[in-house]
């Protein structure tokens, strides 16, 4: 009962610290803001007290990713060349520190889950889960201050970091493991970070190859295709779906080893594992629906036209159809089993191709990422 | 349902061929490729414009009709359920149930079961069966259902409006031959009725071409290796068309300015379009796609680069040719591209890291001679900064294929081409060449007049080499005189020799030009070693420069055209409300669990059956029945 009430205390609370801050923004910097914007604010601030009252733990990150991304923007003190001169933001606060102990901090928690998986001891399973928390922390903080930086370069190449490949994988590495430490509290699963934090290492991986081999990192203003309001929202959604395909496609392997018994014992239940495969496609199939109606609304304004059959669109398209095809089988025809399992696995290498795949190999209207 | 998955299936492959084979390329690039009897084939398939082709309308056509057959098949077995509740159930069979259990029961009120059940969002229906007892049947979730309804018929909406918006009227058009796609270039007016599509087209997705002062009352529809045009209700006039970048050079906006005239009132509306910010009139919106040259005026010089001869003037125009004789050859001159803008990576001296800078105009253009063969060039108007210094960059290739060789030409004490062309020019006047050698000779330590005279037509040998062809010619020259056997050292010392007299020759050649024309500064005075052998080096390199015929940038007239893209999309909205009803439809299917629950108490008995069952039998529905079962328990002890 006394839970209950701090809960709902807690609960209050954070929402009301996200309405003053709604309105202090509004009022603040109404003059900045077109509907749109005043739209999509309104809509993240109930989202996020949404998710706050659902998860209490999304609570503390939001509030963590509030504060550090304000004492690195109070720091900065509206120049650039802090970065060097500053000890807290040359190796902490600044973006591009920031998003490189995330890159560090994804790959130690994934040592540490295995580590747990196979030791079976609590302390390192929570101590994984702790880093993963903080990584995401640290990603975020990354983006966000990358965001507020972009404008320190000129107000007219400030932008929403979401526009190109370098910023979506980290969004990628952010929301997969997001999904993951969700799916992680409410099913009671951590060993499965051992096998989902794979994934972002291996997004990770490319993070610093593009960072040090391309120097990626470095903000780009937006070409006139991509200055749109529609970016904010339908990049964010795609990599909803992109992340939870591939976290399902990793608890597929999973369940693939156990129902071989390899590793038999330290994995959960069978049931258990194709029931997150099963949340988890779910979830990433609304979202992947919903990105791909509004990239359709967008290249309606952009393009001339919702679709073009342009290579990525035609990509989406294969890929929405694969995963309507499992969900179909699921649902309707009742099928269980190894056969969905290495179908979500294939499903990974559909959905990487038509990630990646489309920008390598085959041009289009969707050249922003091009390596 | 096996039909249309593999109607879905054919659809996913088709697709895929269509993103790996490239789109509605020009056709000989497909030759090219594959060859005539392979272009031949999937010509015949349809391949090159794969989503337009009859077989995937086809499919289209075939997985509209299928989904709905499924959806008016399974529709009224839904909406039967919807509203009907199970109440025919035996009690043997509610007891079968995997979550079913029976209770002891002390005191039973439906009212209060009732009541409970609705605040927990089920709709209930209570039955009193005579010689049986109470059955109370209740269910939540039916949403679900209908979810599948909306999901199909969503599928069915989109791909009728997608259909709406496919050529489907002009496949059949052509088909019956009122309409031909025309294959050759000519103006608008000339092209027969049967090349073009009344306003009245149900939908289209058409291009129009405009340069700045341009009007224009069709837009042009590409289709397969041709084309047809297609009138529309009003005419557009582009009156200003703009390109915004930022200041590290990337484009940052285009924007067309327009004036819309509506064909029958007259009236006309002024807009700017922008990337992201069409404009609609009368159903047709009018995209900013696209931009190019619209045809700007040049003012060059013409200078020959191996002779004496002096520059002539030249006007000429962007998608343009002019006519040339030049060194006895005829030449065409293809004008393709003038550029305003250019951003290249540039570093102002060898420490500074190079940032993207506008240097400035440059323009394409391809040199043709009579047997057909061309090369291309692109040349800058400006001078361009490398390594703190200041050259003309005039770029040759073969082929497009190739990157560009540039020819860099050092820019004189006025940052003009003057110096050097009047080096080149002193360069091939021989009775300079001859003052200049006799000066030489004449404050030289050589005695005998034996050795002078040696020693000048060695010069002189070394210096029409020069002039002919360059250091390669020198070396080539220089390969008969030297004996065989020289060492290398030899060879080495003697080459840097002849660089250093031919040096020294030009060198006295500017020393006597300035004394001649006092007042005019045309070479460096401090840096004029170094200017003088980066010219030497580009006289030299102008050798490999395809036709000794550099085309100097004097001034220019930009006009640009922009590209607009006319689009009529009936289908849009229907495929937007599918798009709303499909995500609905998933939401509901996914995300609303059926529950349907029976509580029996037979007459006079003192126990109590909770059944449930859902179609969706997953984890957390075991739990979900247990609690709900104690609920009711707890409400009748």
């Amino acid at each position: 009962m006394l839970e209950n009430i701090k809960d709902k205390f807690l609960n209050y609370s954070f929402g009301l610290i996200l309405t003053i801050l709604t309105i202090f923004a509004i009022f603040e910097f109404h003059d900045f803001m077109d509907y749109y914007e005043i739209f999509i604010l309104l809509g993240s601030a109930i989202t996020f007290t949404w998710m706050g009252n659902m998860w209490p733990n999304f609570k503390n990150l939001f509030l963590n990713i509030f504060l550090f991304s304000f004492i690195s923007i109070y720091l900065y003190q509206g120049s650039l060349e802090q970065i060097e001169l500053n000890f807290f933001l040359k190796y902490f606060l600044s973006s591009q520190s920031a998003i490189m102990w995330m890159t560090a901090l994804y790959p130690l928690s994934l040592i540490i889950y295995w580590v747990y998986l196979l030791s079976r001891q609590d302390f390192y399973g929570s101590l994984a889960t702790k880093i993963t928390w903080i990584a995401t922390m640290m990603g975020f903080v990354g983006l966000l201050v990358r965001w507020y930086e972009s404008y320190l370069i000129s107000i007219d190449v400030g932008h929403i970091p979401v526009s190109n490949l370098y910023e979506v994988f980290i969004l990628f590495c952010l929301i997969t493991s997001l999904l993951y430490l969700y799916y992680e509290e409410k099913l009671d699963i951590k060993k499965m970070g051992a096998f989902v934090l794979i994934i972002i290492t291996a997004a990770v991986g490319f993070i610093l190859w593009y960072t040090f081999e391309k120097g990626a990192n470095q903000i780009q203003p937006l070409v006139p295709a991509l200055q749109s309001y529609w970016m904010k929202i339908h990049v964010p959604a795609n990599f909803i779906g992109y992340g939870a395909f591939s976290m399902a496609a990793m608890i597929s392997v999973a369940y693939l080893l156990k129902g071989k018994g390899i590793l038999g014992n330290y994995l959960p239940e069978l049931n258990v594992l194709d029931e997150m495969t099963y949340k988890a496609i779910s979830i990433g199939f609304i979202f992947f629906t919903i990105a791909t109606i509004l990239g359709a609304v967008w290249a309606a304004e952009a393009w001339g036209g919702y679709w073009s059959w342009d290579p990525k669109e035609t990509w989406a398209l294969i890929v929405w159809l694969n995963y309507a095809a499992w969900l179909h089988l699921r649902l309707i025809k009742g099928l269980r089993g190894s056969i969905l399992a290495w179908w979500s696995l294939a499903g990974l290498a559909v959905t990487t191709f038509a990630f990646l795949g489309v920008n390598l190999f085959l041009s289009g209207l969707h050249s922003y990422g091009e390596l | 349902m096996r039909f249309a998955i593999t109607m879905f299936s054919l659809l996913g492959i088709a697709s895929i061929i269509g993103t790996v084979l490239k789109q509605n390329e020009p056709y000989n690039n497909y030759i090219i490729k594959f060859g005539q009897f392979w272009f031949d084939i999937f010509e015949k398939l349809g391949l090159y414009n794969l989503y337009q082709a009859f077989w995937f309308l086809l499919i289209l056509v075939f997985l509209i009709i299928s989904t709905s057959l499924c959806v008016s098949r399974n529709t009224p077995k839904i909406l039967k359920d919807y509203k009907k509740f199970q109440d025919r159930i035996r009690e043997k069979s509610l007891l079968s149930f995997k979550h079913s259990y029976q209770f002891p029961l002390k005191e039973f009120s439906p009212k209060k079961i009732t009541a409970f059940l609705k605040s927990n969002n089920y709709k209930v229906k209570h039955k009193i069966i005579e010689d049986n007892g109470d059955l109370i049947v209740a269910k939540k979730g039916d949403l679900q259902k209908l979810g599948y309804i909306f999901t199909h018929l969503a599928i069915v909406i989109i791909s009728i409006g997608g259909l709406l918006d496919g050529n489907l009227v002009f496949k059949v058009q052509e088909l019956i031959g009122v309409k031909q796609i025309q294959l050759v270039d000519q103006p608008l007016s000339q092209i027969p009725l049967t090349g073009r599509m009344s306003e009245n087209n149900l939908s289209y997705r058409a291009s129009m071409l405009l340069s700045e002062g341009d009007t224009k009352t069709a837009a042009i529809l590409r289709a397969k290796e041709g084309y047809l045009v297609q009138e529309i209700p009003f005419s557009i006039t582009l009156k200003d068309f703009n390109i915004e970048h930022y200041s590290t050079g990337q484009p940052k906006s285009f924007k067309s300015d327009l004036l819309v005239t509506d064909n029958e009132t007259g009236q006309s509306i002024n807009k700017t379009i922008s990337v992201n910010k069409p404009l609609t009139y009368k159903g047709v919106t009018i995209y900013q796609a696209a931009f190019e040259d619209g045809g700007s005026q040049l003012d060059l010089l013409v200078w020959n680069l191996n002779s004496s001869q002096p520059s002539f003037q030249m006007n000429s125009e962007i998608f343009k040719n002019n006519k040339l004789t030049f060194e006895n050859q005829n030449l065409t001159l293809e004008f393709k591209d003038f550029r305003k803008f250019n951003i290249l990576e540039v570093s102002q001296n060898e420490e500074q890291k190079p940032k993207p800078t506008n240097v400035g105009p440059n323009f394409l253009y391809k040199v043709r001679n009579e047997s057909g063969q061309a090369k291309e060039y692109q040349t800058y108007q400006l001078p361009i900064v490398i390594d703190g210094k200041y050259f003309f960059m005039s770029g040759m290739r073969n082929s497009p294929q190739e990157e560009f060789n540039y020819l860099k030409i050092p820019a004189d004490e006025n940052f003009s081409i003057k110096g050097f062309m009047t080096l080149k020019s002193l360069l091939n006047n021989p009775q300079k060449v001859n003052n200049a050698i006799n000066k030489g000779i004449n404050e030289s330590a050589f005695t005998t007049s034996e050795k002078k005279e040696a020693f000048k037509s060695g010069t002189q040998n070394i210096i029409n080499a020069f002039i002919k062809g360059g250091y390669n010619s020198v070396i080539e020259t220089m390969d008969l005189n030297i004996p065989e056997q020289a060492s290398f050292p030899d060879k080495e010392r003697a080459i840097k020799t002849y660089i250093n007299i031919i040096y020294l020759v030009s060198q006295e050649l500017v020393r006597d030009y300035q004394d001649n024309n006092k007042g005019e500064i045309v070479f460096p005075i401090n840096e004029s070693p170094r200017f003088i052998q980066d010219a030497l080096t580009a006289y030299s390199d102008s050798f490999f420069y395809g036709v000794p015929l550099y085309l100097e940038l004097k001034d220019f007239e930009h006009v640009q055209a922009s590209g607009l893209q006319l689009t009529k999309s009936p289908g849009q909205i229907w495929v937007y409300l599918g798009s709303i009803l499909l995500v609905l439809g998933i939401f509901c299917m996914i995300y609303i669990q059926e529950i349907r629950l029976w509580i029996f108490r037979k007459k006079g008995s003192s126990s109590l059956i909770v059944s449930l069952a859902t179609n969706r039998d997953r984890m957390d529905f075991d739990q979900y029945a247990i609690r709900l079962k104690d609920q009711i328990k707890k409400m009748t002890n």
